[in-house]
């Protein structure tokens, strides 16, 4: 699991949110609850003696001083003894299960940790008792995103800040990295396009905006770029420019860039992966493959890598491993239609044509000029000996795929 | 020292077993293919008269029939040419096709002229099917143009007769037929006519694209997709176009390569058509003279992720030996290559990446193509002619390809130790496949874009054995196009293969089927089920020979 930020380097934490924080301070009480550890003795059945005698004094002080538990885990949690401090406020929720605080500040430690599924568990119980708490859904939030969660982070951000928009200047950036992560930058876009006038220059938001701008077709990525390289050479104008490029079939420029990029700053997030896209399409699967791989090393929840590989794996009938990658693409973005077909696909590659319609039939109710989604549940219905829904979804297909025929060409040779 | 003897004799067995299992067996020689067109005296290059304009059919120029027209046992060649555009017409003898008389010691003689098929008066001829559809014992020739295609009768004397017009073989003179294939699709013992189309075209209708002031070849997109046509054959050298009424009126495409099998095994021939840019067809024959297009239920519309490519050549042949023909085609650089393996007669599975297939072929623009077994081993290897469409690019000149079958489960690419006269790099359009030496391996003949065609003879020099059968049909139609043989060899290894000319793009290959044995020389059985329905086996048949068999009459 990722214990990277998801998105760009220099992508801003939320100030002053108290993110992975305890939510308030308390004065440390005396070291009672820590005495097991400096006990030592040579003779195991002192040690028994000793150890029987003292959980009785400890149930006893735990009983009569809880709060002094919680004050004693939250001065171990700002010492930064996580592993001790998550042991006490557990120690303190058997007591207090219904503390507020106490739930949350072991969600923080947690994830401070980097153990981020269990501090989700520990904010989703907290929540459970005050669905409202913005604090407690902006610490959420953070920890979906942190596992590329990206759909559920942004839900949380985004009722964090209906609830507290003094939430909104902490989370904005935040939001629209998963804006543009789940593919949603028309969305980032409207977030961030108020905000240019104040932060154009600042690289973290330039490298959002640009890439939202580009990733929604709209005019003015290039500006952003050039303001990024007007402060030097840049990994990340390189990537967006590639990414411009690639959208513009200009494969060489693409090229060019997008390998600059990567030299720059192999760790750039996204860089490796835009390069696999474009790798592909050139017909190098194997460097491609490679380059997906190295996207994942750095985060194992980046979208377009884990769908690609999902189908590669598909094409070499390795399906078990497709499944793999596609589950991981769908975590980051939860409806894709995109990963929803190849999921459908690898079904009917496996045999399994009903769940396979099922998912075809939804997706075409859902993207009814998805043309291929109908072709391919064509297929499902001819197998499944339903010729006439067969033939129906066929024909729409076919008037699909006629229809985009009838497009202009394009300035491009193929 | 008896003792010592037996003790010496023990440890050699011992460390013979000990190299056995711990070594990897050494791998057969492989054959290698080596050129000699030149040691002939034929002034053809494919010629598509580019002068700088880029007009939309010269992508495609260079069909090549192997086939016997003159009955002397030696497979001879015949190759299409292009003509002077915008006129259309084969103004000067670069432009004529060519027919190579084998004179079986290994160099050709050009008879085109004598046999009467320069064509002069032909258009831009593309794609050749060569099939005998009077049943009088001599090959015929069709052949594809822009322009009126062109039915030629072998009149046995080694020449031919134009009989296009009184053969009912028509079509509108702007549609461009690009490839063609002999069947007989209703079993009444007469070769019948599929011509793949690909757009309607005229020089004057045609496009010009370009970017930054270059021009390059159009995408097909830009020209109207249209139908295949299929012709019966009435008997008395006489056609009908049926392809309304048999069902290939309405599934409008952009065909290329045509492949023909029985591919559910119900005895009536099935029809393959790789289409550019537009979803592949699949015709399943309805034995009742129509067909059903079923591209979509058999899963060759699209490869897997639903995408159309561009199709150029195809073949059908069964390359694990399972009993039923499985499918390839191929297309350009940076898409996939196609192979299907048949299901059991009930649908295609996708098998390109499990079998390497797409790593292998990514990076060639493939045309013609084919299973070929080039070394005999039983297992039917993978070839591809291979070259850009357009001259932009920076490897627009591309080698072959020969991916060697891997006990049919996956292929290994060996293109570049099947010799160097085998990777000449060019822009590679027909080819056929032939053994034109009757040495029992497998031949290849290649057109190039601009150049002369190399007729690559494989160096047959693996040891391995071979059976190729010549099939003479009496109920079934003549060539016997159609018959599925079932081949035992002494181990009780099978293998099958069928009758057909038509594989790869625009070109025709040797008739004759052709079995690789591996080691073994003994051949238990041969069944061969004849369009008719005749089942015919032969018990006990020797290997390394070529076999001619007549149709039984029951």
């Amino acid at each position: 699991m990722s214990t990277q930020l998801v998105g760009h380097p220099n992508e801003p934490r939320p100030r002053g949110s108290g993110a992975f924080r305890p939510i308030s301070a308390y004065p440390t009480i005396g070291n009672a609850a820590h005495c097991g550890t400096c006990f030592s003795s040579s003779k195991r059945a002192k040690q028994a003696l000793f150890f029987g005698i003292f959980a009785l004094l400890a149930s006893a002080l735990l009983a009569q001083q809880p709060d002094a538990i919680l004050k004693h885990a939250i001065a171990l949690h700002q010492a930064g003894d996580l592993d001790a401090a998550i042991k006490a406020y557990r120690d303190y929720l058997a007591v207090e299960p219904d503390s507020l605080q106490a739930r949350s500040n072991l969600g923080a430690a947690l994830a401070r940790a980097g153990r981020y599924d269990e501090a989700i568990a520990e904010y989703n119980a907290g929540l459970q008792k005050s669905p409202d708490n913005p604090a407690l859904l902006m610490n959420l939030g953070l920890a979906y995103y942190k596992t590329g969660r990206h759909a559920e982070a942004a839900a949380r951000f985004e009722r964090a800040v209906t609830l507290s928009p003094q939430f909104k200047d902490q989370v904005t950036l935040l939001l629209a990295a998963c804006y543009n992560n789940l593919g949603r930058y028309k969305d980032a876009v409207a977030l961030l396009a108020p905000l240019e006038k104040d932060k154009a220059g600042d690289a973290g938001f330039d490298y959002l905006y640009g890439t939202a701008l580009i990733g929604d077709g709209q005019e003015g990525g290039a500006a952003v770029i050039n303001r990024i390289l007007s402060h030097g050479d840049s990994a990340e104008a390189y990537l967006l420019r590639g990414t411009l490029e690639l959208t513009a079939h200009d494969r060489d420029a693409a090229r060019a860039d997008l390998e600059k990029a990567v030299a720059l700053n192999a760790r750039l997030p996204g860089a490796h992966a835009r390069l696999g896209e474009l790798l592909l399409v050139l017909g190098e699967s194997e460097r491609a493959r490679v380059a997906f791989t190295q996207e994942l090393a750095l985060d194992p929840d980046e979208f377009t890598s884990n769908l690609n590989m999902g189908v590669l794996a598909k094409e070499d009938q390795a399906y078990v491993e497709a499944r793999r990658y596609l589950e991981r693409a769908l975590r980051t973005r939860p409806n894709d239609p995109g990963v929803r077909y190849q999921m459908a696909n690898v079904d009917l590659a496996t045999g399994n044509l009903e769940p396979a319609r099922q998912s075809l039939e939804t997706l075409t109710k859902e993207s009814p000029d998805f043309a291929e989604a109908h072709a391919t549940l064509a297929t499902v219905y001819y197998r499944m000996n339903r010729s006439a829904d067969g033939d129906r979804e066929r024909a729409i297909s076919q008037k699909l795929m006629d229809q985009r025929d009838a497009l202009p060409a394009g300035t491009k040779p193929r | 020292m008896k003792r010592w003897f037996a003790g010496a004799a023990v440890c050699a067995a011992v460390y013979a077993l000990w190299a056995s299992v711990g070594r990897a067996q050494p791998e057969a020689r492989r054959p290698h293919f080596t050129d000699i067109a030149s040691k002939s005296a034929f002034t053809y290059k494919t010629e598509n008269n580019f002068t700088g304009r880029k007009y939309f059919p010269q992508t495609m120029c260079g069909g090549v029939a192997a086939f016997d027209f003159d009955n002397d046992g030696r497979m001879d060649l015949f190759f299409t040419n292009g003509a002077k555009l915008p006129e259309m017409e084969k103004t000067d003898p670069r432009f004529y096709n060519c027919l190579l008389h084998n004179r079986g010691d290994g160099t050709f003689e050009d008879v085109t002229a004598h046999a009467g098929l320069l064509g002069k008066d032909l258009g831009f001829s593309f794609g050749v099917a060569a099939g005998d559809y009077d049943n009088d014992g001599h090959e015929d020739l069709f052949i594809c143009n822009a322009g009126r295609n062109t039915l030629y009768h072998n009149n046995g004397d080694g020449t031919f007769t134009d009989v296009t017009e009184r053969s009912g073989i028509t079509k509108p003179k702007d549609l461009l037929s690009v490839a063609a294939a002999w069947f007989d699709y209703d079993n009444d013992g007469k070769l019948d006519l599929i011509v793949s189309n690909y757009t309607v075209w005229t020089p004057q209708t045609d496009k010009v694209c370009a970017i930054n002031g270059q021009e390059y070849y159009c995408h097909p997109k830009i020209y109207p997709s249209v139908a295949d046509r299929l012709y019966h054959n009435l008997g008395n050298g006489r056609f009908e176009d049926v392809t309304d009424s048999a069902g290939f009126g309405k599934d409008l495409g952009k065909g290329m390569g045509i492949a023909i099998a029985d591919f559910n095994r119900d005895g009536y021939m099935d029809v393959f058509v790789a289409n550019d840019t537009v979803r592949n067809f699949l015709f399943i024959n309805q034995k009742n003279g129509t067909f059903k297009e079923s591209g979509y239920e058999w899963g060759v519309a699209y490869d897997e992720n639903g995408n159309a490519h561009s199709s150029m050549g195809a073949d059908a042949k069964d390359f694990d030996n399972d009993g039923f023909p499985d499918l390839f085609y191929n297309n350009l650089k940076g898409q996939i290559w196609g192979l299907f393996r048949n299901m059991g007669g009930k649908y295609m599975s996708y098998v390109s990446g499990m079998s390497h297939v797409s790593r292998l072929s990514e990076h060639s623009s493939g045309w013609s193509n084919g299973f070929i077994d080039y070394n005999n081993d039983g297992w039917k290897d993978l070839y591809s002619s291979n070259g850009d469409i357009d001259d932009m690019g920076q490897v627009s000149r591309q080698p072959d390809t020969l991916f060697e079958n891997v006990d049919g489960k996956e292929f290994r690419d060996v293109s570049n130790q099947v010799g160097a006269d085998f990777s000449h790099a060019g822009f590679q359009r027909g080819s056929a496949f032939v053994d034109l030496n009757n040495d029992g391996f497998q031949d290849l003949v290649v057109t190039s874009l601009f150049e002369k065609p190399r007729i690559l003879m494989n160096s047959a020099d693996n040891g391995n054995h071979w059976l190729l059968v010549n099939t003479i049909g009496r109920r079934s139609n003549r060539d016997g196009i159609g018959a599925v043989m079932k081949l035992t060899t002494g181990s009780g290894r099978t293998l099958y293969n069928h009758v057909t000319t038509s594989d790869g793009f625009m070109s025709s290959s040797d008739k004759r089927v052709h079995f690789g044995l591996g080691a073994e020389k003994t051949i238990e059985s041969l069944e061969i089920r004849w369009p008719s329905g005749v089942v015919q086996t032969l018990k006990r048949v020797k290997a390394d020979q070529i076999l001619t068999v007549t149709e039984a009459a029951k």
